[in-house]
């Protein structure tokens, strides 16, 4: 059903273009904001609005920040020799809950996937090769390739080692294998068979 | 594994039909178009999620209805009493439920109901094309090796994603980008030789479940084998390290044929099965009666394997089968379904002369239902 109002039908439009927003979903989207307090919908427009024009791409790392270079790339308790690579943003926010990784990260914005029409050069890697050449300010020891494990992941992943490897850095991923805290008896056959695969000693 | 009882509703010709089976042969009986074949591809669904006959679940849909819904209970070693539930909505799709509770991945319920079905079409098996004698291993190997599923499904994405860009490439009247290629080069190369070494590790233990298929069906050719060929058989051996060396040289080999084409053209995808009995090529030499006999004998040593590899006999669903055979081969047919060697059965004809002559009814481990015009009764004896 269409609204009789024009602005209405204007903002469900907007918000179904959404990711995982369906029309419905939009719909009652709509209904909450027409609830809200002006100024309640002001903030929230003038945070929509802020994110576009603030938020810029670290030099560095390629990841989202408000300042240029970033907190993380700044940073002088991160080791800077040592860089995770990333498919995207949000994978940062994964690592960085574990509490445990001290380096710091390069975002990717993808993986190669011709099917998608994505290659190397839709790929921030031009800027991952520039942090390892003779002018960057830090010398990069380790690279972690820290994508996920799918079809597209270990190929970018393959794709990268081959090019990084003749910088002499250290070219690392991560293991892959049974949950922490699984039952063996609940883990699917794949997992398994990698996890059996890549076993190592105690 | 058994399966105890059934429920289709709006399932091709049946609109609710609720039916029993018993633990050895079960005979469907009733005139062509009655819903016979209907209740096998059901019971194929429950266990693999999909029919035997088509790939698109909306044509086994009852004319008009707006959804179907089979619902089995089975037991067996793996699950000890399990009822599985598939709902299929033309708008919402396809889901499976064991006991009530959702099934996230299809991968992970495939294999845990096994089942092995012959059906008439399965000729094309033998006698068609290269891909339905991959289509025959993959479905065994999909069923016996969780890992090979995986394997395989890699290998496909990999496929298609490399297809892409030999023939992006090819459209822009260049050469792909070298490294790239490489990469995708890379993991076509280790899911294919995991592919293709499953398979050929497959065809050398299946060897001898066909070679006692055969003699079960009293057979006249004393040799069948079935034998791996293709693109990459230039292995020495089929070790993982040794298929992935071969298929790198046959790969480089093909450079300037892939980029000419746009497409992959070395791999398992376009490996061959090779059938012969006594030495003779049966896709160029065999009679009606040797495919016949070869068709039958694969689908009965695809069951004696599974049964081996799982621990635990599958449910053999055999459509047709009378037809195809002759007197003698279908009096050894019968005779092998009631003996310890397999499980459950369930098997559809038209006529029951030949079936009455080897199979008794009367009292005992094996029952039979006649199906008419979409409905399952059981005779009065």
């Amino acid at each position: 059903m269409r609204y009789s109002s024009e602005s209405i039908e204007s903002l469900v439009e907007q918000f179904s273009r959404l990711p995982t927003i369906g029309r419905k979903s939009a719909q009652r989207l709509v209904a909450h904001v027409l609830k809200m307090t002006k100024e309640d919908v002001e903030r929230f427009a003038k945070a929509l609005l802020a994110v576009k024009e603030r938020v810029k791409r670290c030099s560095i790392c390629q990841n989202v920040t408000d300042d240029v270079p970033c907190a993380l790339c700044r940073s002088d308790k991160r080791d800077q020799g040592l860089v995770c690579v990333v498919a995207e943003s949000n994978d940062i926010l994964a690592l960085e809950r574990t509490g445990e990784y001290v380096g710091v990260y390069h975002v990717l914005g993808g993986v190669i996937s011709p099917l998608d029409g994505i290659g190397p050069d839709d790929l921030r890697i031009r800027e991952l090769i520039q942090r390892l050449g003779p002018d960057a300010k830090h010398v990069i020891r380790e690279v972690i390739l820290a994508v996920n494990p799918t079809v597209e992941g270990d190929t970018t992943a393959f794709y990268l080692a081959q090019l990084l490897t003749p910088f002499g850095v250290q070219v690392t991923r991560l293991a892959r294998g049974l949950p922490v805290g699984s039952d063996l008896s609940f883990s699917d056959e794949a997992t398994l068979t990698r996890a059996l695969a890549g076993r190592g000693p105690l | 594994m058994i399966v105890h009882s059934l429920r289709l509703r709006h399932f091709r010709a049946h609109n609710d039909s609720r039916m029993t089976f018993a633990p050895k042969v079960n005979v469907l009986h009733g005139q062509n178009g009655a819903g016979k074949t209907n209740i096998l591809e059901a019971i194929h669904y429950l266990c693999l999620s999909k029919s035997f006959l088509t790939t698109q679940d909306r044509l086994v849909l009852r004319v008009g209805a707006p959804f179907f819904e089979l619902t089995g209970a089975f037991g067996g070693q793996r699950r000890s009493a399990v009822e599985v539930r598939l709902h299929f909505d033309p708008k919402k799709g396809k889901h499976l439920f064991t006991n009530g509770a959702p099934i996230e991945r299809v991968a992970d319920h495939v294999g845990m109901l096994p089942v092995v079905s012959f059906e008439p079409g399965d000729i094309t098996i033998t006698a068609g094309m290269p891909g339905e004698r991959r289509r025959f291993v993959n479905n065994i190997l999909c069923q016996a090796k969780p890992a090979y599923l995986e394997a395989l499904t890699r290998y496909r994405r990999v496929l298609r994603q490399r297809n892409r860009l030999l023939m992006m490439a090819k459209r822009q009247g260049a050469a792909p980008d070298k490294a790239t290629l490489a990469s995708w080069d890379d993991a076509l190369v280790q899911h294919g030789s995991r592919v293709i070494g499953i398979r050929a590790q497959f065809l050398t233990d299946f060897a001898s479940f066909l070679h006692d298929a055969y003699r079960h069906l009293a057979a006249m050719e004393k040799n069948p084998a079935m034998s791996y060929s293709g693109s990459v058989s230039a292995a020495r051996s089929w070790k993982v390290g040794a298929i992935e060396q071969a298929f790198r040289k046959q790969l480089a080999a093909a450079v300037k044929r892939e980029h000419a084409r746009g497409q992959t053209l070395v791999g398992p995808h376009r490996d061959e099965v090779k059938l012969t009995v006594d030495g003779l090529e049966l896709r160029r030499y065999g009679s009606q009666g040797q495919h016949r006999t070869f068709g039958i004998a694969i689908k009965l040593a695809q069951y004696f394997y599974l049964n081996d590899r799982l621990g635990e006999p599958p449910v053999l669903l055999l459509d047709d089968v009378c037809d195809s055979l002759d007197s003698r081969r279908a009096e050894a047919l019968l005779l092998l379904l009631q003996s310890d060697l397999v499980g459950q059965s369930l098997i559809t004809a038209a006529g029951l002369e030949t079936i009455r002559r080897f199979v008794p009814f009367e009292a005992g481990p094996n029952q039979r239902l006649r199906v008419h015009a979409g409905a399952v009764s059981v005779p009065d004896a």
